[in-house]
């Protein structure tokens, strides 16, 4: 059968289903609320886990809801505790309704469930008894009923022949069946109503949705899920701006069929694509954008039968020099899903994750997209081993915090994923969205795969084993040769030297033998004159790449994070010692806070329990410890704690703060002369408005970096998302080893780069599985690069000249001079200090050969712009 | 050059020489102790002491008359003319007098005084035409009248008598077509002190500082580079002088300001131009600007002859090319990036105020209620009348809700929601009398942001060229040194002054005749307003102002 007819019949059998609302004017103008924002989370993992882990990212997270509004959907249900068996829980849509007014459950059920369908069980959700007993929770959680349910045959039978859908499979009628009569459940109980009655959560095949009015965490812990085990979670914490919120009607996820989705974001288009589904016979009766983007999706999904990739397309469109890099025969298609879908296509900044149960393909999917311009944080994580798991979510440390709380209960997880990194949205690279496939093999194994939109696989190379955490490792002495090694290296102050005659070692040795220099390090500590030269070769084993032999990364930055960890909790609190050099803060002591005495000089702030932001917040205390004079800061244990080095003012020359952590958004923004270090990745908008001082980030950094940057000098060792640079002006200084998804430095203003004025220099480099530095497939695959600047310049390295005209809109390439390269130079010395990228050996070196500079760098500047230059010259 | 004199030509009248104005500008000083109170950091509103009214008049020789008394030849040089007017129209004159200050003259409305010149002159030699000029000048939401009573306000802190219309302009709807009700028998009997006309900025409950301001309203941002350092130095003594606050728009933080910084609202705008850390920690209050009324959607630009060396320093950008603010906040996608945003000042300076300037789409409520909840002090609601010269007609005209609906709305939903009385809500755009701001209020918001006004009490004529080439013909909008030389800030500090004592006036006069004694119980009074267009005057009850 066409899959045209199928469509047209499925559209077709819901014309009378919105024929109420037709003629009328029912399209509406806006979505009930603004939201805009909020977060979003999910994770996908080979073995079922449980709801409490979903818990962690969503508290991580509160910051972006307001509390009026959480939800989660579970994916691959564990049947025993839903009391059915596996087969009536992958064969049986599970259809659950809240109940905002339980009177109205029989004539409900009346009406639209027990004419229809055979329920082998149905229950009502198990909830804690009171909803007071939790806190936080201000309004009780609907009620809700669940029911397994297959429609009855003659029902079917009949559906088909009244809705000319003989056509279609008696499973996808069955499909059709339970979306229309959901529709009309909805609009009975839902949207037709002042007061809201009731609405169906979800009716997929084994997977489900709860919501309620409060913090998405809290309905795990109000519908009892701490235990309940799913392979696929996702959750949501809403920010609806309405004031008074008193049922969850509007909170995320929403529901195609066997899919949900949560939403960060807020289109601008909501008319249209509203308009575009009503043309289609689909109305939206929630009014809020959520619900039509899961609505666009089951459209092209179901309805369509569009492939993923091309739904991902009509979605989020490919454009830009972008699309010019598609080969002609994905451009001939893309084209025309573009021509034909791009009324339903949500513009404006949104970020989607998606959880689905491919039904007979004994598959769960977790699917993170984001739009063409990268207009909301997205992050995305995996890490494989015995057990595996995929991670999307607006900040990375949510991730973190999600496999903490996985590796608590079950040691195989490691604390640190193998590979973070960001979507470019719309993009040729990687089509702005990935997939992680939780599939059943054969043998009965289930298997995590992770793909992007044209299907190329994101993997980590398995000939590097995990520590299992749980395993008790063997302790014995260090070679008395190693141990005497260390100690010198220590005292003489030479750690570069240390850690570079250690990498050999480090390499050979297996877990264990890691362990044991790794404990003897954190006992050397304990000597006041070494506990500096262990932290910092400690560190240096955290920031930089290097070979680890079989041992698999991941678990290698693990014990060297909880070495660093352990030596940090070792230090004496500030509350009790007096005079040495380093002494501890943290949540409980902060108002004990004094200033530094004789012999004192770092402040190390454990910053775990401080709230991300507020007057209470780490960042604030910093501020207070300097005011009282203290200059060195080492922060640890953050989880997406907010404004560290922000409010300390002018003139800070001479201050440090070193991050360890999941460091949080607006780091380094405002500086003004002091030094901050990220040990690791950073998350977003960075260096705000950056004055003077320098920063490091030891990783990758996220989107708006630098926004406004006055100057300061700056250095990544990784890349940089969206946006990177706008609107700078000044004299910023900035280096990024990696690259930039898009839009680097546009309305970059730096003046003139040779006389103080600014510029950025991109390596366009990555590091390999083996801890190599490589050159990236283009130093800079945006499709806009300096757009509309006026002054400054970027340096990029590239060497094969990927670089065209057609990414600049306002600068022109101009050949590298010497005078460019002295320039740069005393930057490129000091990149290659901090992350050991060599000058000579990776920069200057092009596949094995050398060449001088000119042949290797580019150079960017701003082309004369009629638009932008003023009618007189004199001024100049 | 040539620009400017074909402006002056048109209207008839040429701009002082600088020494001239330099002699002007010794006559109007702030007294230095009053200066010294005004900067202290707290306000006990209750003990505020307006600032002293005092003679600003006009830099130029004529001053812009909507009649123009011309005397014949056949005059004698009796003297009688001179001592008939009693608002000092005519100066004596060696062959016959001068009639210098026709724009003080009252026009044919004077015809039933004993003193009207023109019945009285033995010689029959003086005649009144209307100025040909004055036709031209302004336009439909500025008329000639309303600028040219502004500048009588600013001239002398008065209530013009010259039949001026004062109290609407002829947009044909909006602000123009609102009247204020004056119930029957309401109508207070007290001397003016007793009427409060003070302004809270923090009702949110918080740990930050109260705030309050004697008068309802502060001064919005114009930034270093869209007009002089004169013109802001100007606004922001005034805006001391009378204990209230004005901002710095988008254009850095000018070392002149710093002895004004508490009375001084530092602009985080889309560009961040010359926002820096210690500029937000200088200030009490930190403003927002997601975008202005007059051009919501595109954000702010800077033309290229603008930018001069000075401006390019302040913004550290490259002199002489366009600076552009993008839109919106390339950090703030949505609400809850705001509340970070919102966070983040907080963070950098624990004392401060916020407030979030947005323009008014027709789901500006929620946008009321999203900054709320993200932890503004005070929302600014910028609606489409305002803006200058500067930003495109199609923008202006044809963008955005007018004010007088976003209003209400949002003060109607803020009520529903519970939780109007913990935002100060502040209304700009388009307000340009004492009239406006009771009528604003009565809609529904807490107290007002002025712009344009402050541009005509310092002469500005409405030309509509705010943006091009250099600037100013008066020597506003510019950064050319040799035309910011044409306003003293001494002389526009006192105009500036002078206008809001005058308004003070008419709010007191307002509230009065309304039975109110503090402005505060004005808000959201809409029974205190008609719209003409809804319903006819003879069924209003009550007296129509």
């Amino acid at each position: 059968m066409n899959q045209k007819h199928i469509a047209q019949a499925i559209i077709d059998s819901r014309a009378r289903l919105v024929e109420k609302t037709k003629g009328l004017p029912v399209l509406p103008l806006r979505t009930e609320a603004e939201e805009g924002g909020c977060g979003v989370t999910g994770f996908a993992c080979n073995i079922p886990v449980g709801g409490r882990h979903i818990f962690e990212p969503s508290v991580q997270m509160h910051n972006r809801g307001n509390g009026k509004g959480g939800g989660i959907a579970a994916v691959g249900l564990e049947a025993g505790k839903l009391g059915v068996d596996q087969n009536t829980l992958e064969s049986h849509f599970l259809l659950q309704i809240a109940l905002l007014d339980p009177t109205v459950l029989k004539e409900l059920e009346d009406r639209f469930v027990r004419p229809f369908f055979k329920i082998p069980h149905e229950d009502f959700v198990p909830t804690v008894d009171d909803f007071r007993d939790i806190p936080g929770l201000d309004i009780e959680p609907p009620q809700v009923k669940r029911y397994f349910v297959q429609v009855q045959p003659d029902v079917l039978a009949k559906f088909q022949l009244e809705k000319n859908l003989g056509k279609l499979s008696l499973e996808k009628a069955a499909e059709e069946f339970v979306y229309q009569n959901t529709f009309r459940l909805n609009e009975t109980y839902y949207s037709s109503l002042g007061e809201k009655k009731a609405f169906v959560l979800s009716h997929g095949r084994n997977m489900m949705i709860l919501k309620i009015v409060g913090y998405a965490e809290k309905v795990a812990q109000y519908y009892q899920l701490d235990d309940f085990k799913a392979h696929i979670w996702i959750a949501h914490q809403r920010y609806p701006t309405k004031g008074r919120v008193w049922h969850p009607g509007g909170a995320h996820p929403f529901i195609g069929l066997d899919e949900a989705l949560v939403h960060n974001g807020d289109f601008a288009n909501y008319y249209s694509v509203s308009e575009y589904l009503y043309q289609r016979n689909v109305v939206p009766l929630f009014l809020t954008d959520t619900e039509v983007s899961v609505q666009v999706f089951d459209l092209l999904n179901r309805v369509y039968g569009y492939p993923l990739e091309y739904i991902i397309e009509s979605l989020a469109p490919t454009t830009e020099m972008d699309f010019d890099k598609l080969s002609v025969e994905k451009q001939r298609i893309y084209r025309q899903i573009q021509t034909t879908q791009i009324h339903g296509s949500p513009d404006g900044p949104w970020f989607f994750i998606i959880a689905r149960n491919l039904t007979g393909e004994k598959t769960y999917q977790l699917i993170g997209i984001t739009d063409t311009a990268m207009l909301r944080p997205q992050v995305f994580a995996l890490q494989k081993g015995e057990v595996e798991i995929g991670l999307i979510c607006s900040e990375k440390q949510a991730i973190d915090a999600t496999l903490q709380s996985l590796a608590r209960e079950d040691p195989r997880f490691g604390t640190i994923a193998d590979r973070y990194w960001n979507a470019r949205g719309g993009s040729y690279t990687d089509g702005g969205a990935f997939i992680f496939s939780v599939k059943e093999s054969d043998s009965g194994n289930w298997n995590l795969t992770c793909q992007d939109k044209f299907g190329r696989p994101i993997d980590i190379p398995a000939d590097r084993t995990p520590l299992d955490f749980s395993l008790e490792l063997k302790t014995f002495p260090l070679k008395a040769t190693t141990a005497q090694k260390i100690r010198k290296g220590l005292e003489s102050g030479k750690i570069i030297s240390l850690y570079s005659s250690l990498l050999g070692s480090i390499e050979k040795w297996d877990y264990a033998q890691l362990n044991n220099f790794l404990d003897h390090l954190i006992a050397l500590a304990k000597e006041e004159k070494l506990m500096e030269g262990v932290v910092e070769t400690l560190t240096l084993l955290l920031d930089r790449r290097y070979p680890t032999g079989t041992k698999r990364r991941r678990s290698v930055l693990q014990m060297v994070t909880r070495s660093l960890e352990k030596i940090f909790n070792g230090i004496p609190s500030l509350t009790q010692e007096k005079g040495t050099p380093f002494l501890r803060i943290d949540y409980a002591h902060r108002l004990m806070l004094r200033a530094p005495e004789a012999g004192e000089k770092t402040l190390v702030v454990d910053g775990e329990q401080f709230p991300p932001e507020g007057e209470d917040c780490d960042s604030r205390l910093v501020v207070k410890a300097y005011e009282l004079g203290w200059k060195r800061f080492i922060g640890y244990g953050y989880r997406g704690q907010r404004f560290l080095g922000c409010g300390l003012g002018p003139d800070t020359k001479g201050v440090r703060i070193d991050a360890y952590g999941s460091s949080g958004d607006y780091l380094a923004s405002g500086i003004d002369g002091l030094e901050i270090v990220v040990h690791g990745n950073a998350q977003d908008q960075l260096g705000q408005i950056l004055k003077s001082g320098k920063l490091v980030v030891h990783g990758d950094v996220g989107q708006t970096f630098l926004y406004g940057a006055k100057g300061g000098e700056v250095y990544v060792l990784g890349n940089a998302a969206g946006r990177p640079l706008i609107n700078a002006v000044g004299r910023p200084k900035v280096v990024i080893n990696g690259t930039a998804l898009d839009f680097l430095a546009e309305s970059f203003m730096a003046g003139d780069p040779h006389n103080g004025g600014g510029f950025v220099i991109v390596n366009g480099l990555a590091v390999d599985n083996q801890g190599n530095i490589i050159p990236q497939e283009t130093p800079y695959p945006g499709a806009n690069l300096f757009s509309l600047a006026s002054g400054g310049a970027i340096y990029i390295r590239d060497p094969h000249q990927k670089i065209v005209a057609e990414q600049l809109n306002g600068g022109e390439i101009v050949p590298f001079s010497e005078k460019d390269w002295q320039l740069i130079l005393p930057y490129l010395k000091e990149n290659e200090r901090l992350f050991g990228i060599s000058i000579e050996d990776h920069l200057l070196t092009v596949d094995g050969q050398k060449f001088p500079p000119s042949q290797v760098f580019r150079t960017v500047q701003p082309a004369k712009q009629t638009v932008l230059a003023g009618g007189l010259d004199e001024w100049e | 050059m040539r620009y400017i004199l074909r402006q002056c030509s048109v209207l008839q009248c040429s701009p002082l020489s600088s020494g001239l104005a330099r002699l002007v500008s010794g006559l109007f000083t702030v007294p230095s102790q009053l200066m010294a109170f005004y900067e202290g950091i707290m306000f006990d509103v209750s003990q505020f002491i307006p600032p002293e009214v005092k003679p600003a008049p006009t830099r130029f020789r004529h001053g812009l008359s909507k009649f123009r008394i011309v005397i014949g030849k056949n005059c004698d040089n009796c003297g009688l003319c001179l001592n008939l007017c009693p608002f000092g129209v005519y100066q004596p004159g060696a062959k016959r007098p001068k009639a210098g200050k026709d724009f003080l003259c009252l026009g044919p409305a004077c015809q039933k005084n004993e003193f009207y010149c023109i019945a009285r002159c033995p010689k029959d030699a003086i005649t009144m035409n209307p100025n040909p000029s004055f036709e031209v000048l302004g336009d439909r939401r500025w008329t000639a009248d309303l600028l040219a009573s502004t500048w009588y306000m600013a001239e002398t802190g008065e209530i013009p008598y010259q039949g001026l219309n004062y109290k609407t302009g002829d947009s044909g709807g909006g602000f123009d077509k609102l009247r204020l009700v004056f119930p029957p028998n309401k109508a207070l009997d007290c001397p003016d002190e007793d009427i409060c006309l003070s302004l809270d900025l923090n009702r949110t409950g918080d740990e930050r500082p109260s705030i309050s301001l004697p008068i309802p309203f502060y001064l919005g941002g114009m930034s270093f580079g869209s007009v002089s350092i004169n013109a802001i130095l100007s606004r922001v003594r005034a805006a001391a002088a009378w204990g209230t606050f004005c901002c710095t728009g988008e254009g850095g933080y000018p070392d002149d300001l710093k002895p004004y910084d508490d009375h001084i609202i530092t602009q985080v705008a889309t560009g961040l131009f010359g926002v820096r850390e210690e500029t937000i920690q200088r200030v009490r209050i930190v403003e927002f600007k997601y975008a202005q009324g007059a051009k919501p959607g595109l954000g702010g630009h800077l033309l290229g002859d603008k930018v001069t060396t000075e401006v390019a320093r302040m913004r550290e950008a490259v002199v002489g090319s366009s600076l552009f603010s993008p839109f919106p906040f390339h950090s703030v996608y949505s609400v809850e990036d705001h509340k970070k945003h919102i966070d983040w000042i907080k963070a950098t300076n624990p004392r401060a105020l916020v407030s979030v300037k947005v323009s008014t789409p027709n789901d500006v409520d929620m946008v009321a209620v999203g900054s709320y909840f993200a932890g503004a002090h005070i929302l600014q609601l910028d609606g489409s009348y305002g803006g200058t010269g500067a930003a495109p007609d199609i923008a202006k005209k044809n963008i955005a809700m007018p004010l007088e609906y976003a209003v209400p709305k949002v003060h109607k939903f803020l009520k529903e929601e519970g939780i109007r009385d913990n935002l100060t809500l502040i209304a700009s755009g388009g307000i340009r009398t004492g009239y406006d701001v009771a009528k604003i209020i009565a809609l529904g918001a807490n107290g007002v942001c002025l712009g344009t006004a402050d541009m005509v009490a310092l002469e500005c004529l409405r030309c509509h060229n705010c943006e091009s080439g250099r600037g100013c013909a008066r020597g506003i909008a510019t950064t050319d040194p040799e035309l910011t030389q044409l306003i003293t800030q001494d002389w526009g500090t006192q105009r500036i002054i002078n206008v809001y004592a005058a308004w003070m006036k008419q709010l007191r006069f307002i509230l009065k005749r309304l039975g109110i004694t503090h402005i505060r119980d004005l808000v959201g009074r809409w029974d205190c307003l008609a719209h003409l267009d809804y319903i006819k005057a003879e069924e209003i009850e009550g007296e129509l102002e």
